[in-house]
């Protein structure tokens, strides 16, 4: 017998479906293979997880207020990809995001209008911090990915420093935690349970950046300078301004996401303010090929994930690190699974003519 | 016998008489033809080198081919000849192992053949070059030939081996390339060269050329011809798509036409011309007898005064340009490509910065005004190079369609899907666009339905300035014919146009006035009264002017 690879034309419409579907199922199995690997069965694993996620009232709201950021990190992903960017960087937005509202919360502003002033310097932060690895490849072909995976390591390591030094809370004894934001400044919670006015914010948010892309002439343009750069100048489209304006827009939603996770979640600016949204946001736009609706359907398979990793880590002392494992392996096969679209596998028995 | 019958048959019913034609061929079987060979140039030892029966593909909503048989003697140059969409690109990729064939079978060298990939076909023997290059731009002309070549000594690369192999190849067929430029600093005839070499490199016994001539000047064409004709003498078999039925009875053997998506006749060369193979492969007659009015020019309307611009290696390729072109009027740049004529597309449409000079739109000077305000303003273009610049090959034909436009087809941001579909309905209808839906992607469309999608888009923009560079390459004959008389009532209504073009039959036919391009400067300037052909070909290969 003979493997035979060959070149492919035309893609097949459900290649487009099936890889994702492939790549998910695969992922889960080689994780199964790991988990049994250290003497855990994986189907009472996996059973855990779901019972965890959709059993109780607490597990479907914390599998919403998972979820929430990466539907954000997902877009922050999406919205450059489709204009053939790879924003590596929704992390450091979002560490950046976390900042500026925390320091907003600690110390400025009066009172009642603190809450949407967290949000627009949350949202600024991220737009700074992403529009630099913008400029750089609007302006002098720098790229993308290099500059925005390097700034995340300033982002994070610079919200350390804070909370280790000058934010540094007076009562919260040797942890790298502020003080705890008041009152006015935390989002409003629901159900008694964490479920938080940021999860209905991130949906809608989500739509709103459908309906940009989809609709929209700016959404064409972003499209245009994904499918052919040369063919956008010459529509009079400045690929320059797509580049950074994708860039700067994806790092707003990732810089709120950065609000929301302090202001309805920890309630404080801490270090490891995200346990890695940023790059969930990366295998999560990859799998909805940035499609907005796609990315929240996605995102809910990876908080899915981090609401069991949590309840595995419990029941069975497994590292949530095992959610990076996960993550890491949609990634590969996704992009392994790009091969299918382009060629195709046959098996040859015998030989048809020597 | 089929053949004294078409021959005979010229006056009478002509679609009995094809049909009547095709069958006999099939009676006969292929082997029994021998006996008539005597006037074949390989003379009687000649066989059949291809037999493709039967083949039939169906693409959503197309039958791009239907139940097409060919035959290929070797050694000869074999012509394949069809409007656009005819099928021509589609059975050569068979062929050649791109697509597969939803029916039918493939006999090459005397063997039953199923080419699943490029890869089988190459090493069976098969080459092809195809209408849009396939080269890696990045890399130097040698390291494309060699690629996916194992020279002696793999997995180390041979280069002198190779050089070796190629310069031998050079000297036999005379087709020349830089060896050591990178793809992307080349002209298209000198890709096109690298494309055949790659081909001839790997020792094959068919060479595929889908409307090689199509991009070339007509120095490299005759060049080309030449090479093909040596190819034949030495035993290679040439399958050659043109649109130019001169070429096809100039350097063929003999020719099949294809009309959609079937094989309505195989003839002699020597037994036919050019009014017979139009009328086969559109099924009407087309006289091409174009004349544009005399309109009293009007007013400027593009000015070009003293502008100079480098090309993308940072060499100065314009130099020191001044025209005018002016309402009612076409102005035909005639040259040969490499000129200068790309960066004159570019620095007008606002592509490319001018280095030294100024740019005047109606007495605005646009010098450095973005694309987007040349395109309000009213500058339309026909890119040189369809396929980077002109199209987004994966978004659907209705997308490219507004792809310049597409602002004024949304309100209040908001795109108007409705509007961008019943645009594209009509524009396909009108323009003759050849696709079974609006929504398919532009890719999906043959190389002349492309041409036609933007010329489509350029000129219902309802432009005051039109540049149209090579507008009618790749274009069937009705095509050609329908973009002459678009750009020349476009120009009697008042319009201005500058056409840039290599084909100086077409200059001539449609311009109002020539000028010459020579290295980036106008070496002279004529009126159509007295247009001195002779002395335009001196000015285009850099003659003095005396
Ligand atoms: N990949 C594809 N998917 C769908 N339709 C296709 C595809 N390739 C070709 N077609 C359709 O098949 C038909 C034949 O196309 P083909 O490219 O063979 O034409 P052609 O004779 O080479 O024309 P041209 O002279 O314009 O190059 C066209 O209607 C085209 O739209
Ligand atoms: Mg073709």
């Amino acid at each position: 017998m003979r493997i035979k690879v060959e070149r492919r034309l035309e893609t097949p419409k459900f290649i487009y479906i099936l890889i994702p579907l492939a790549s998910i199922i695969a992922s889960l199995i080689f994780v199964g293979i790991l988990l049994f690997l250290i003497g855990v069965n994986p189907i009472d694993a996996y059973s855990t997880m779901i019972y965890r996620a959709f059993g109780t009232k607490f597990g479907v709201t914390e599998l919403f207020v998972k979820t929430a950021p990466i539907i954000l990190t997902g877009l922050a992903v999406s919205i450059p990809l489709r204009a053939g960017l790879w924003n590596i960087g929704a992390e450091g937005q979002l560490y950046m995001g976390a900042f500026a509202a925390s320091f907003i919360a600690l110390y400025l502003s009066p009172p009642p209008v603190v809450l949407p002033f967290m949000v627009i310097m949350a949202v600024l932060a991220g737009m700074m911090w992403a529009s630099i690895p913008g400029v750089l490849k609007a302006k002098f072909e720098l790229n993308e990915i290099i500059s925005t995976l390097l700034l995340n390591y300033v982002a994070i390591y610079w919200v350390e420093y804070l909370v280790y030094g000058p934010m540094k809370g007076k009562e919260v004894y040797n942890f790298p935690y502020s003080d705890l934001f008041s009152d006015y400044a935390i989002l409003p919670r629901f159900f008694g349970t964490r479920f938080h006015a940021g999860v209905i914010v991130a949906f809608i948010l989500a739509i709103a950046i459908y309906i940009l892309i989809t609709r929209t002439s700016y959404g064409f343009a972003v499209k245009i300078v994904g499918a052919n750069p040369k063919a956008a100048e010459y529509a009079g489209i400045s690929r320059k301004k797509i580049i950074i304006s994708t860039m700067i827009l994806g790092g707003a939603i990732a810089g709120f996401a950065g609000m929301m996770e302090v202001s309805g979640l920890h309630m404080r600016l801490r270090a490891a303010v995200s346990p890695g949204y940023g790059y969930t946001g990366i295998p999560v736009a990859l799998l909805a090929r940035g499609n907005p609706l796609f990315v929240i359907m996605a995102a809910f398979l990876f908080g899915l994930l981090y609401v069991g990793g949590s309840a595995m880590q419990t029941t069975y002392g497994i590292p949530v690190a095992v959610v990076d494992v996960f993550q890491a392996l949609v990634v590969l096969f996704i992009i392994g699974g790009d091969f299918f679209t382009r060629y195709r596998i046959s098996f040859v028995f015998r030989e048809a003519s020597a | 016998m089929s053949l004294l019958l078409w021959q005979g048959g010229k006056g009478c019913n002509f679609y009995k008489l094809v049909e009547h034609y095709q069958g006999i061929e099939i009676n006969m079987g292929n082997r029994k033809t021998k006996t008539e060979r005597g006037w074949a140039l390989q003379g009687e030892n000649s066989d059949i080198i291809l037999e493709m029966k039967n083949i039939t593909k169906v693409f959503p909503g197309v039958v791009a081919n239907d139940r097409v048989n060919l035959e290929v003697r070797r050694g000869e140059i074999h012509g394949l000849l069809g409007e656009n969409g005819a099928g021509k690109t589609t059975l050569m990729s068979i062929l050649y192992g791109l697509y597969r064939p939803d029916e039918g079978e493939i006999i090459f060298d005397g063997e039953k053949r199923v080419f699943s990939s490029p890869k089988d076909a190459i090493e069976s023997g098969i080459g092809m070059v195809h209408q849009h290059f396939m080269l890696v731009n990045k890399m130097s002309a040698l390291n494309n030939i060699l690629l996916g070549y194992k020279t002696p000594g793999d997995p180390l690369l041979d280069y002198e081996w190779a050089r070796e192999k190629i310069r031998s190849i050079i000297e036999v067929y005379g087709i020349d390339a830089e060896l050591d430029e990178r793809v992307i600093n080349m002209s298209v005839g000198e890709e096109q060269r690298v494309e055949i070499l790659k081909s001839l490199f790997r020792d094959v016994k068919l060479l595929i050329l889908d409307e090689p001539t199509s991009v070339l000047t007509p120095i490299e064409s005759e060049r080309l011809f030449q090479a093909l004709k040596r190819m034949s003498e030495k035993g290679l078999t040439v399958l050659f798509i043109t649109h130019k039925l001169r070429e096809a009875l100039e350097v063929t053997d003999r020719i099949t036409v294809l009309r959609k998506g079937r094989n309505v006749g195989t003839l002699i060369t020597k037994r036919t011309d050019e009014k017979e193979l139009a009328r086969l492969m559109v099924g009407r007659e087309i006289d091409m007898k174009i004349e544009k009015k005399r309109v009293e020019a009007g007013k400027d309307v593009l000015k070009l005064e003293n502008v100079y611009a480098r090309n993308d290696r940072g060499l100065m390729a314009l130099k020191g340009i001044s025209l005018s072109v002016r309402e009612g009027e076409i102005l035909g740049i005639a040259g040969v490509s490499g000129n200068g004529q790309k960066e004159l597309e570019e620095v007008i449409i606002g592509l490319r910065p001018v280095e030294k000079g100024k740019i005047l739109f109606n007495g605005e000077d646009i010098t450095f005004s973005s694309v987007r305000k040349r395109t309000r303003l009213g500058i339309s273009c026909i890119p040189e190079n369809r396929i980077e610049t002109g199209l987004a090959p994966s978004l659907t034909i209705e997308e490219n369609l507004i792809l310049r436009d597409y602002e004024s087809f949304s309100r209040n941001g908001f795109m108007e899907f409705d509007m961008i579909e019943a645009h594209a309905e009509k524009l396909v209808e009108e323009y003759g666009i050849k696709t079974p839906s609006t929504k398919a992607p532009a890719r999906t469309l043959s190389g002349g339905n492309i041409q036609r999608l933007i010329i489509a888009r350029e000129l219902s923009r309802n432009p005051l300035f039109l540049i149209a560079s090579q507008p009618t390459r790749g274009l069937d004959i009705a095509g050609i014919d329908y973009v002459r008389r678009k750009l020349i009532s476009l120009a009697e209504e008042g319009k201005a146009i500058l056409l840039i073009s290599e084909d100086l039959e077409e200059i001539v036919q449609i311009s109002d006035r020539i000028a010459v391009i020579f290295e980036g400067e106008i070496r002279g300037i004529f009126d159509r009264e007295n247009v001195d052909i002779d002395r335009i070909g001196l000015l285009m290969s850099g003659g003095a002017d005396n």
